[in-house]
């Protein structure tokens, strides 16, 4: 071979690689939505557990198209802030020719792809929490707004090389513990402050009734499932490839151009699992909280998956699978019904994540000119965004359906269950519930 | 807070782990070794609890 003939070889195995590599990673991440299915028609009594699967494919299906119109374009050209790039926009633009095959573009679909499901992550995370009373048209509209608005301003501003929380605070979130899990888990709480409890959770004198869902075996099913799909999740946030030696063939990148390692991923997703199953059954020996105590660990070490020693990781989890379970009882006595936990396992445990970066990972030497390194006061304060960004669409948003009469279904229907709106039976010899 | 990177430049770095290579790493290890038997033990409780309930 001539040595453009190598060239060219190289290239085109470089471009079909990176192609290959995403494509697979996006189709991983399916599972977590297989997952969420499980978890929640589990978490559901049989009356509504159609109505809870059926409500959790539709924000699957709707953030996908959604995604498309306008979530891309917002990802790609607000990471200034409120005021948009256009020229960055630009190959985020639906009609344009970055947005359909092309063959001079093997990298558009695949980064499109994997971002599409970090954005369905995200959107599936609120539908538990207010199942068995939310009505689907306003649910579908809220899963929208958090999945194709509400994260992608996030992730613009703190999981992009150019996002102003980057450039100017050195905010680290490698693994999205603040920009899916904080925005979702605080998106919820808002909408879950203007949805009210299920009929029969709290009595008049203010105690709590335990309503449990009609299939806890499903449930832990799905839950490991969310944990297989999270390995798609976080080879999704690598780049592959990135500038170095070997012309743009050098070590792997962070989302922000960080040099790290699949290995390093490996060995920090696997250990913060075990430590957050762990720790879950420690404070709780009860097997949902121990699977739910998977993803409080992971969800904790996210952050700073890249950089992590694996012990630490392990022991971060651990704390995030003891806090889950704390938080969750915390919201129930302020009489906040959050079926799955949602709030406290990504919210509270989102919080966790990146305040542990600050603490434990100051120091590093930042991989760009001009950007801050990491420090405490920098993550603290983009855990105040995140916050901010998911709890006030949903809150707001949620305000007005409610004002409207469109948010919550009637006591009556709860108590005949949601399924009676559904074309179909889950269990057509009719298991009692 | 804490100053746990092993290195001060990305140029020629290698294991860049949280204290990576110092005293650090090992202190967490046997933290998370303490950790493991915890719950090893709160089981045990659990289950010699619950044969003295339901035990012969």
């Amino acid at each position: 071979m001539t040595p453009e003939e190598i060239t060219l070889a190289f290239e085109w195995s470089k471009r079909i690689n990176l192609e290959i590599y995403y494509f697979w990673t996006t189709a991983i991440m399916i599972l977590i939505h297989v997952g969420f299915l499980m978890y929640e028609m589990g978490a559901s009594r049989v009356k509504h557990t159609l109505a809870s699967g059926t409500k959790n494919i539709l924000a699957f299906a709707f953030v996908i198209p959604t995604f498309y119109m306008f979530g891309w374009w917002i990802y790609l050209a607000m990471y200034n802030g409120f005021v948009p790039d256009f020229a960055a926009g630009v190959g985020g633009v639906p009609w344009g020719d970055y947005m359909g095959p092309n063959l001079d573009d093997n990298a558009t679909g695949v980064f499109w792809g994997a971002f599409t499901l970090f954005a369905c992550t995200t959107a599936s995370i609120m539908s538990g929490s207010v199942i068995e009373r939310i009505r689907m048209a306003a649910f579908i509209i809220l899963a929208v707004v958090l999945g194709s608005v509400a994260w992608n301003l996030s992730a613009s501003w703190g999981w992009h090389p150019s996002g102003w929380m980057v450039t100017k605070w050195g905010y680290h979130d490698t693994g999205a513990s603040g920009v899916v899990h904080i925005i979702s888990g605080f998106f919820a709480l808002g909408v879950l402050i203007n949805l009210g409890p299920r009929v029969g959770k709290y009595n008049a004198d203010g105690s709590a009734n335990v309503i449990r869902g009609h299939s806890l075996p499903m449930t832990m099913v799905g839950l490991l499932l969310i944990v297989t799909g999270f390995f798609g999740f976080f080879a999704a946030c690598l780049l592959y490839g990135g500038a170095g030696e070997f012309g743009g063939m050098g070590q792997w990148q962070n989302i922000y151009g960080g040099s790290t390692t699949l290995s390093a991923f490996c060995f920090n997703i696997l250990m913060s699992v075990a430590g957050g199953m762990i720790g879950g059954y420690f404070k709780t020996r009860d097997p949902f909280w121990m699977m739910s105590g998977a993803l409080c660990g992971v969800i904790s070490a996210a952050a700073g998956l890249d950089m992590w020693d694996p012990s630490l990781a392990f022991c971060i989890g651990f704390a995030g699978g003891v806090l889950g379970p704390i938080a969750a009882g915390l919201l129930d006595r302020l009489k906040i019904d959050d079926v799955v936990g949602a709030v406290s396992v990504h919210g509270i445990c989102g919080m966790w994540g990146l305040l542990a970066v600050g603490i434990f990972m100051g120091g590093y030497p930042s991989h760009a000119e001009g950007v801050p390194p990491i420090s405490f006061s920098g993550q603290f304060m983009g855990m105040i965004v995140m916050m901010l960004i998911g709890f006030v669409p949903g809150y707001v948003l949620s305000f007005i359906f409610n004002l409207f009469g469109v948010l919550r279904t009637s006591d009556a229907v709860q108590q005949v269950g949601l399924d009676v709106e559904i074309a179909n039976d889950a269990y057509p010899e009719k298991i009692k519930s | 807070m804490l100053n746990s990177s092993p290195i001060t430049s990305w140029e020629g770095a290698t294991a860049f782990f949280n204290w990576a290579g110092t005293g650090g790493t090992v202190f967490w290890f046997l933290v998370m070794v303490v950790l493991c038997c915890l719950p090893v033990w709160v089981s045990y409780k659990a289950e010699n609890a619950a044969e003295e309930e339901y035990g012969e």
